[in-house]
């Protein structure tokens, strides 16, 4: 056993052989670099079943910012699978990469490194927010992760494109980082304390300002939901979302739309989650419900007119945040035996497999194809019936076809709202599910029924395979058998 | 006192307006240094001398200078003068005086002089050492002294080690970045 702050140095120091590598050895070839990130992150994953927390008695400073609970290693666990992932898609996406580096001729793979190396910082910056237990570690291990995307999106510099996503996300990631850190200070001179374990303490003291004025108390919540609202793509703070998943490198835009968001409701859960069982609650429950069922009605009707996959699953991305807001709406009310922490991480274990698979397909086509249109996918089944099969699966688990991840999450989702009697959210999610059918729908049906403009097929390698197969089977076992996720969140 | 909050804050809202509204990159740039010695005033107030100063240097002085580099250097001219779009100014009037409000109603919500449970400070005494803090410093504790840059030394290299190291590799991430998208060729 060794404590668990060891994975999170292990992914930076990985980080750093890496870097130096690929300074240093001169005609390393770059595919190299991701390959032994893939390796390593392999290892860290496996070790991450071997750590343990603070032993009895050891009051290491650390221990009061960087939590070790099973929500921790669980989300630990997930930023590492998606990075892994996003790493296995980069080495599909090279060609586009290399095509818009403007890197020297003589040198063609300048610049290919550091987009193999980069996204484990920000996966060690997404293990930090999973652990982040103190507004200060919080806030740092947020900007890491947010600093890291800012570079990543405008990776591709000769791209009009990925500049354009990539002023668009400093700007409004600055912007909300601004209101994010306003609420935190708000919070912080009411209570007195950064750390979320004594904040949560001193609201059971009457004498607390936190009681006493509940007005500064929820401005301070709001002006939070804000900043988070902006990190996790929620109504109406999704403005900057197609456009920035459209222009960044794909790989990329699937970092975003699974790391960041799950980072950003495992924090925005940690923060909220004292103040639900609290004199705050109605106001604060109302608040979430209203911006999730916006989330939801929005996200899916604009996906509904998209002509562009990416944007198509931009959209997509937006709606299932709604979903998942409306989980932790659930938090002060629900009853059942299954409780909010371990629906949201179904939700996002699920989504984490469906939207990967989706963006890798979108990967190779767009590399091999040159195209991210949905016209690009029409008679897919004919060029690649293995990645047909895959993105059917991932898009009828994202529409919510029974027997898939998907699915599952949902209806967890669905019968919280019920059990809390939040009918009008219900109703408004049912509308959003259906209008999810047709949209999901007319990807499958472009792939199957239409036919190819011509012939040419596309090739996989087979890391690919096995990644996107392996992501498959999660899809399929999540939707027949989700017991091992809720328990791991049991009391 | 009170008067120096005040006019310290006057000083800073009206530089940072001055930043937002001018149209010249190099006024913005001078407004922020104005509304830098503004925010370290306030700082010196509460007595936390050192990030007052550190204020001054850094920002005002180091960070700013960078900016006026950054701007001579790519010869940026005056804004011209462009098409306003009133539909969005009036929107973002109305989330101004929305926000605005709302504040006001939270400030007036707290009764007068109170100022509810403040931050811990460290004690001032030199009974029990601190594990770590310098000799010096606590002979300037003794004295009634405020040693607040071995206060801040001492706090964020132990207590706050941690958020440090994180920082550590933010900085690094940054660097990596700005050096690939503003490289001219890269080899």
């Amino acid at each position: 056993m060794m404590p668990a702050y060891y994975l999170e140095a292990a992914v930076v120091i990985l980080g750093l052989v890496l870097m130096v590598m690929e300074a240093f050895v001169e005609k390393a070839d770059k595919s190299l670099i991701a390959k032994m990130g893939i390796v390593g992150l392999l290892v860290v994953l496996v070790s991450l079943f071997f750590v343990s927390g603070p032993a009895e008695g050891d009051d290491a400073p650390i221990w009061s910012f960087y939590a070790v609970d099973p929500m921790a290693l669980f989300y630990k666990g997930f930023a590492l699978v998606t990075t892994i992932l996003v790493l296995i898609m980069s080495l599909d996406y090279r060609s586009v990469l290399q095509h818009y580096m403007g890197a020297d001729q003589e040198k063609p793979g300048a610049g290919i490194g550091e987009f193999h190396y980069l996204p484990l910082f920000t996966c060690a910056g997404l293990m930090w927010m999973a652990s982040a237990k103190d507004i200060v570690s919080i806030f740092v291990a947020l900007e890491l992760v947010t600093i890291s995307f800012y570079v990543l999106v405008a990776f591709m510099r000769r791209n009009v494109g990925s500049l354009e996503a990539g002023v668009k996300y400093l700007i409004l990631g600055a912007l909300s980082t601004g209101f994010f850190v306003y609420g935190l200070t708000w919070l912080f001179g009411l209570s007195g304390e950064t750390e979320l374990s004594k904040i949560a303490a001193a609201l059971g003291n009457d004498d607390s300002a936190m009681v006493r004025y509940p007005k500064a108390l929820l401005f301070s919540l709001a002006m939070i939901l804000v900043g988070l609202g902006f990190k996790i793509a929620a109504v109406p703070f999704q403005i900057w979302v197609p456009d920035v998943y459209q222009g960044a490198p794909t790989p990329i835009t699937a970092f975003l739309s699974v790391g960041s968001k799950a980072a950003g409701f495992v924090v925005g859960y940690r923060i909220m989650e004292p103040f639900f069982a609290n004199h705050v609650a109605p106001q604060l429950v109302t608040l979430i419900l209203a911006i999730s069922g916006a989330t939801i009605l929005l996200g899916n009707l604009a996906a509904v007119a998209q002509e562009n996959f990416k944007r198509l699953l931009a959209y997509s991305s937006i709606s299932h945040a709604g979903f998942l807001l409306l989980a932790l709406g659930c938090s002060s009310s629900t009853t059942s035996p299954v409780n909010v922490e371990g629906v949201m991480a179904l939700y996002l274990g699920g989504y984490l497999a469906m939207t990967l698979v989706a963006f890798h397909v979108m990967c190779l086509v767009r590399a091999q194809l040159g195209s991210e249109d949905l016209s690009a996918y029409k008679g897919l089944s004919k060029r690649s019936p293995f990645l047909a099969g895959v993105l059917l699966v991932a898009m009828i688990s994202l529409a919510g076809v029974p027997f898939t991840a998907g699915f599952i999450g949902k209806m967890y989702v669905f019968l919280m709202a019920l059990q809390s009697r939040y009918f009008v959210i219900i109703a408004l999610a049912v509308v959003g599910v259906g209008a999810g059918f047709y949209y999901y729908l007319k990807v499958v049906r472009a792939m199957y029924w239409d036919d190819a403009a011509d012939d040419q097929s596309v090739q996989i390698s087979t890391l690919s395979k096995v990644a996107m197969l392996t992501m498959v089977a999660l899809i399929v076992i999540l939707g027949i058998y989700p017991t091992p996720i809720l328990n791991l969140f049991a009391a | 006192m009170e008067l120096l909050f005040y006019l310290f804050s006057a000083v800073m809202i009206l530089f940072g307006l001055g930043v937002v509204v001018s149209r010249n990159p190099v006024t913005s740039a001078l407004c922020l240094v104005m509304s830098f010695v503004g925010l370290a005033c306030l700082f010196i107030q509460l007595d936390a001398f050192f990030i007052g100063i550190i204020q001054i240097l850094v920002y005002a002085g180091a960070v700013m200078v960078l900016f006026l580099f950054i701007i001579m250097l790519l010869d940026l001219k005056a804004e011209e003068g462009r098409q306003i779009n009133y539909l969005a100014l009036a929107g973002g009037l109305i989330l101004c005086l929305v926000f605005v409000v709302q504040l006001g109603s939270v400030l007036t919500s707290f009764e007068a002089g109170d100022v509810g449970k403040t931050p811990q400070q460290p004690e001032m005494t030199t009974d029990k050492n601190p594990e770590g803090l310098s000799e010096l410093a606590m002979e300037r504790m003794a004295e009634k002294k405020l040693p607040d840059v071995h206060l801040v030394g001492w706090t964020l290299f132990t207590k706050y080690n941690f958020p440090l190291q994180v920082v550590a590799v933010l900085l690094l991430v940054s660097t990596i970045g700005v050096v690939l998208l503003s490289k001219r060729k890269l080899t």
